[in-house]
């Protein structure tokens, strides 16, 4: 924790500024207080999970996160509260939380790109919980007033009502040929989410598998990931593809095409997230075109 | 002489003990309870040992946990034949009629169950991340299972399976077409089941409600009743496809946070 003054600390997690109440957790993020930051020797931050039965503020309602395999976010809303997300990661509701259902815009992309239809709304008062069925951890992400942060689809749990969610092209997709078919990859997934939280400090949670790790790029500083390693990221954060081809082929065999590593580069200023699980690369035959790449032949 | 309570199963234990002796669960721990009222379920410590009748069971690993059981004379075990992960060779086996028939074959449930006997040893694993729920159950206690969740039911216990009632339950409740039933009668018993994911349990009062997603209920106690209710909410762009299970006490509920979602547009 970084000390400013006696009354209050930034914790280095989520960087928000808390009253220093000997909370053993950020009350903004869950993360505990009371353990060191673990740093990689090339700068990735380890997010802790957030420990059992941690509580996590927001507007005047609470968050309470249990479970350490599936975990479990149960919320207390009050009255004036409500929180959204897809309806299949509700575990369990009281009878009296009003539950409304949300529509989209662009119904029929979303359904294309196998992205929920209707979001549900849970408004208080009363607890409902969400789930994501899949062994992972979950990230609190409070954000400040009009401060947003790109998602990839698939990881959102749930928002606050203040926080607003739009989605839009990922605009990262190449193409093959498969006889006289063209074939469209979309390494990211098709859309992006972002969240942006208008006037008021809001809290979004995303369910990541496996770990996660968070670090910063300075301007212009650049990392390459798997592609769908990605959780989240600073809107300012540049993405786009980067192709290898290794050394050792003849440049006419299709092996020295099709044996290639398929990177997203990830381009700063700004603050990126990635899980450790992710999907195995899929094999694809000659790039065609792409949505603007780099390629470098070893 | 001071006795330590156990939080979950409410027996009693020696002072000493770190784990309770009849359910393994920490007992320099406390409950951890969330704000609305459910208890995990005790996360059972590496190589933590309990007892039941003469014979021991010992939990190890702890992200898919293993059941070893170590029988002894004159006791047994009952379960379903693929979650048997090894045993010794003298161990003998059984079979177990379910009486069930064809339902059983429809409904996607084995017609045998299979039998461990004592003396020797066994080990038993659902191959899934999870947690192993230990329920010992007092003399004159039903509880009812979701199908394919039970790991193993000692010999004191009477195994039926009770057919899920109503359309609506049996098509949207998610908890497929029976129930298994688990009846104490004279003695007490133990019986172990795998959640998926996290466990959580609440004990409802008479006539207290709360509704739950029908791929994440676990177990109850038969006095609670089951219902599968529609919610008036659409989830897509032409059907209204949210069901949940609506539990109304009296009695205990268990779920589990990694579930079995239906599809949807």
């Amino acid at each position: 924790m970084t000390m400013q003054g006696q009354a209050t600390y930034t914790c280095p997690y989520c960087r928000m500024v808390n009253n220093d109440d000997g909370a053993a957790t950020c009350p903004r993020c869950g993360a505990p207080v009371d353990i060191r930051l673990r740093v990689s020797n090339s700068g990735w931050c380890k997010q802790p999970p957030i420990r059992d039965m941690a509580r996590i503020r927001f507007g005047r309602s609470t968050c309470q996160i249990s479970g350490a395999y599936v975990p479990v976010a149960e919320m207390e809303l009050h009255d004036d509260d409500w929180v959204y997300f897809s309806h299949h990661v509700l575990l369990h509701t009281e009878p009296r939380v009003r539950l409304e259902s949300m529509r989209m815009q662009g119904g029929w992309n979303r359904v294309l790109a196998g992205i929920p239809l209707i979001m549900m709304k849970a408004q208080g008062p009363g607890f409902v919980a969400i789930s994501a069925d899949h062994p992972g951890e979950i990230l609190a992400i409070p954000l400040e007033a009009n401060q947003g942060i790109d998602v990839v689809e698939h990881q959102f749990l749930v928002a606050t009502g203040n926080v607003g969610y739009q989605w839009n092209n990922s605009n990262v997709w190449f193409t093959t040929q498969s006889g006289d078919e063209t074939e469209w990859h979309y390494p990211v997934g098709r859309f992006i989410d972002r969240f942006i939280a208008h006037n008021v400090p809001g809290l979004l949670l995303l369910h990541a598998p496996g770990n996660s790790f968070v670090r910063d790029l300075g301007p212009g500083e650049r990392i390459l990931i798997q592609p769908s390693g990605l959780i989240w990221k600073d809107p300012s954060v540049q993405m786009f593809l980067h192709f290898e081809y290794p050394r050792g082929q003849y440049w006419f065999s299709s092996a020295r095409w099709q044996a290639k590593s398929i990177w997203l580069t990830l381009q700063g200023p700004g603050r990126i997230a990635i899980k450790s699980v992710f999907e195995r690369p899929e094999l694809c035959g000659s790039v065609r075109k792409t949505s603007g790449a780099t390629t470098q032949y070893w | 002489m001071d006795r330590i309570e156990c939080q979950w199963c409410k027996a009693q234990n020696e002072p000493e003990r770190t784990s309770c002796n009849t359910c393994g669960a920490p007992l320099d721990k406390r409950n951890l309870v969330s704000d609305s009222g459910w208890s995990e379920a005790p996360r059972l410590r590496d190589m933590t040992e309990f007892r039941f009748s003469n014979s021991t069971c010992q939990v190890e690993g702890e992200i898919v946990p293993v059941a070893e059981l170590a029988l002894a004379q004159g006791d047994a075990v009952f379960f379903e034949h693929h979650v048997m992960l090894w045993k010794e060779p003298a161990v003998p086996m059984a079979a177990m009629n379910t009486g069930g028939g064809m339902k059983r074959t429809i409904g996607g449930m084995p017609h045998i169950l299979s039998i461990a006997q004592g003396p020797g040893r066994i080990a038993f694993s659902r191959d899934a991340a999870g947690e192993i729920v230990v329920l010992p159950l007092h003399p004159g206690m039903e509880l009812d299972v979701r199908e394919h969740a039970f790991l193993i039911g000692t010999h004191s216990i009477n195994y039926s399976f009770v057919r899920i009632k109503g359309l609506t339950n049996l098509l949207h409740g998610g908890s497929g077409m029976y129930m298994d039933r688990f009846i104490t009668q004279n003695y007490p018993g133990l019986l172990l089941l795998h959640g998926y994911g996290n466990v959580f349990q609440k004990t409802l009062q008479a006539g207290e409600k709360i509704l739950i997603e029908p791929g994440g209920f676990l177990y109850k106690d038969s006095s609670v009743a089951m219902n599968t209710v529609q919610m008036d909410i659409k989830t897509g762009m032409m059907r209204r496809g949210m069901y949940l299970a609506e539990m109304n006490g009296p009695g205990r509920v268990g779920i589990q946070s990694m579930y079995v979602h239906h599809g949807s547009e």
